[in-house]
């Protein structure tokens, strides 16, 4: 089920700029922006926004881990995200394997948002499941 | 932006226990919403592709469910400072099931160009 239609686009990847060219960088940030106005002239971009590549994990029982993270040095760095709606999962993935800088080893990973939790939704399955079972 | 890492936290729970942990979820993100500190937040599917290589001609299966690294969901934070960006991730009601929360600050200016991104409702979110 998705809500609303919605799709998140995690893009990941070292920092692709390094080691370009002035020449290539300025064509590339051309072919950057050609994209983004052409997903905004469409309508199908709800949001986009890069991430610093700097930030903090958090993890243990009450969160008291608190780790430096990510690595900018590491492949698997969520460098940003696209929120879009379209009609459909290919369609987000069609956008996806448009991103210019998808040659320069750069990852997208497509997601469709969620209408509610997925294991909020799981759990209330296995209940009515047990309940019929004893029904 | 928080994101939510780990799909496989409701293992070893009843299905009655999901629900209430989903449930302090939801009530999280409610009162943060109030309180103006979230902007935008959502679950994720537990299924999608990753893209990859040039044109992205490969298109591959992702390990989005049950794994400790997959991203169950994202919110994006209006706050201060990473500090207060941290302070909040510790509150996350997953944590204790192994649950963690990556605590990313969000730029809405791209960093090489300096040009303003798209015009969106969250361009002035930080985290």
């Amino acid at each position: 089920m998705d809500a609303n239609n919605e799709y998140l686009l995690l893009f990941r990847g070292k920092e692709w700029w390094n080691g370009l060219s002035a020449e290539e960088l300025r064509t590339t940030m051309e072919q950057i922006k050609g994209w983004f106005d052409q997903l905004e002239a469409s309508g199908k971009l709800k949001a986009a926004q890069p991430l610093a590549r700097e930030g903090a994990v958090v993890s243990g029982r009450n969160g008291t881990i608190v780790a430096d993270g990510p690595f900018a040095e590491s492949k698997e760095v969520i460098g940003g995200y696209l929120l879009l709606q379209v009609d459909s999962l290919n369609e987000a993935i069609a956008i996806a394997r448009s991103c210019p800088t998808l040659k320069f080893d750069m990852q997208a990973e497509v997601r469709p948002i969620a209408g509610e939790c997925p294991s909020m939704a799981y759990a209330r399955q296995i209940i009515s499941e047990q309940q019929f079972a004893t029904a | 932006m928080l994101i939510f890492r780990g799909t496989d936290w409701h293992n070893g729970l009843s299905p009655e226990q999901m629900q209430q942990v989903a449930g302090q979820w939801m009530a999280w993100f409610k009162r943060l919403t109030a309180e103006g500190k979230v902007v935008a937040g959502n679950p994720l599917e537990r299924e999608g592709k990753i893209v990859s290589g040039k044109n992205g001609r490969v298109v591959a299966d992702g390990p989005f469910a049950e794994s400790k690294e997959a991203i169950g969901g994202y919110f994006l934070l209006n706050v201060a400072s990473l500090d207060e960006a941290v302070a909040i991730a510790q509150e996350c009601p997953g944590l204790p099931y192994g649950a963690r929360v990556e605590v990313r600050p969000v730029m809405d200016q791209c960093a090489l160009s300096g040009e303003a991104l798209p015009d969106n409702q969250l361009a002035e979110a930080t985290a």
